[in-house]
């Protein structure tokens, strides 16, 4: 049997076994972790339209209580190296080497305004930030700086929707991954906190 | 949490090699994952007892070990499952292994089966997942050296009992 088909058979069984004992009879999610970032253990999920988290976590426990949680119907499987392209792009964002991503993400979840602000806070380049009120024009409602705030909070893929680029129009603002990750991130980007 | 929880988060971190581990025990997928299905019951009903910090993978490696040893004594009546593995598996194995009398290999799984636990799993490892000792050590919780005197102390009891 070859690899590949080795690999198939098993997640063929593991999905039987998710089906008839757990009731999550989705479409699999693959997950890993980067547990050795300067911003802490990260973990990462991604399913057939992307990556579809990326975490601030404290170990794989918690992501895990997290994932089972937000996808209710769906198995997930330990698969790093269905990761590993984007575990690449993101040791040579912490290096320096690249800031830019080039990463499928999928925020089908999402959708109306929120959707709207993440797409714009997006296309934010490295280097540069935006107030909330700023996004939130960028999004169609200049005003809905709050909602602006709440949607980033709620953001399933940091850093690569760069929501650490938002600021309020005194001083930092917060953010779901801690400020002082906050304050890593827009440093190593050039921009000075 | 939920049983279901339990169950989802054992299978999310080990399933795949666990279900690897099974499928070349017993060489057939669908019995494969009937014993993975147990292997997870078992597990989850035995989760309260294991120890805070124990290591989870090399423990359910003993529980699917055992359920799958289970499985094919109770075949080696029928010795199915024992003449496909025989067919299929490499040339440096203890006696009775390989191509020998059915009742041999049958002979070999009780063997295999009334090894002490670390024993019985490593030469599981080693004859059915085909595994080097560094993978069978990381696996079992122990160190490459471990693996192989585990290994070596089970060949020998084989030899002895499958003469």
């Amino acid at each position: 049997m070859r690899e590949a088909d080795e690999r198939r058979a098993d997640e063929r069984m593991v999905l039987g076994v998710f089906n008839a004992l757990t009731a999550r009879s989705g479409a699999p999610l693959q997950y890993a972790l980067m547990t050795d970032t300067p911003v802490g253990p990260i973990g990462l999920a991604r399913g057939e339209g992307g990556l579809c988290r990326l975490d601030f976590t404290r170990d794989e426990d918690a992501f895990l209580t997290r994932l089972l949680d937000r996808f209710g119907d769906r198995p997930l499987l330990r698969q790093p190296a269905k990761l590993d392209a984007v575990r690449r792009q993101l040791d040579r964002y912490f290096s320096g080497r690249s800031l830019r991503f080039e990463v499928d993400v999928d925020l089908s979840a999402i959708s109306g305004f929120s959707r709207r602000i993440l797409e714009a806070t997006a296309r934010i380049p490295a280097g540069r930030v935006l107030t909330y009120t700023e996004v939130a024009a960028k999004a169609g409602s200049p005003r809905a700086s709050r909602a602006a705030g709440n949607a980033l909070h709620n953001n399933p893929v940091a850093i690569i929707v760069p929501c650490h680029r938002i600021v309020a129009s005194s001083g930092l603002g917060g953010y779901g991954g801690g400020i002082e990750n906050k304050k890593w991130l827009l440093r190593h980007e050039g921009v000075a906190t | 949490m939920s049983q279901s929880e339990r169950i989802a988060r054992l299978l999310a971190r080990h399933g795949l090699e666990l279900a690897r581990h099974l499928r070349r025990m017993v060489r057939d997928e669908d019995t494969a994952q009937d014993l993975l299905q147990d292997t997870m019951l078992r597990a989850h009903r035995a989760l309260a007892r294991l120890a805070p910090g124990a290591n989870e993978r090399a423990w359910l490696y003993r529980i699917a070990t055992n359920v799958a040893l289970n499985h094919l004594r109770a075949r080696s009546r029928e010795r199915r499952a024992l003449e496909r593995h025989a067919a299929e598996s490499d040339n440096h194995a203890p006696p009775g292994w390989d191509g020998d009398a059915p009742d041999r290999r049958a002979k070999l799984w009780n063997g295999i089966a009334a090894l002490p636990e670390r024993q019985r799993v490593a030469i599981t490892l080693r004859l059915a997942d085909e595994l080097e000792y560094d993978d069978i050590a990381e696996r079992m919780g122990c160190s490459a050296d471990a693996a192989r005197a585990n290994v070596y102390q089970a060949t020998k009891r084989l030899k002895l009992e499958v003469r």
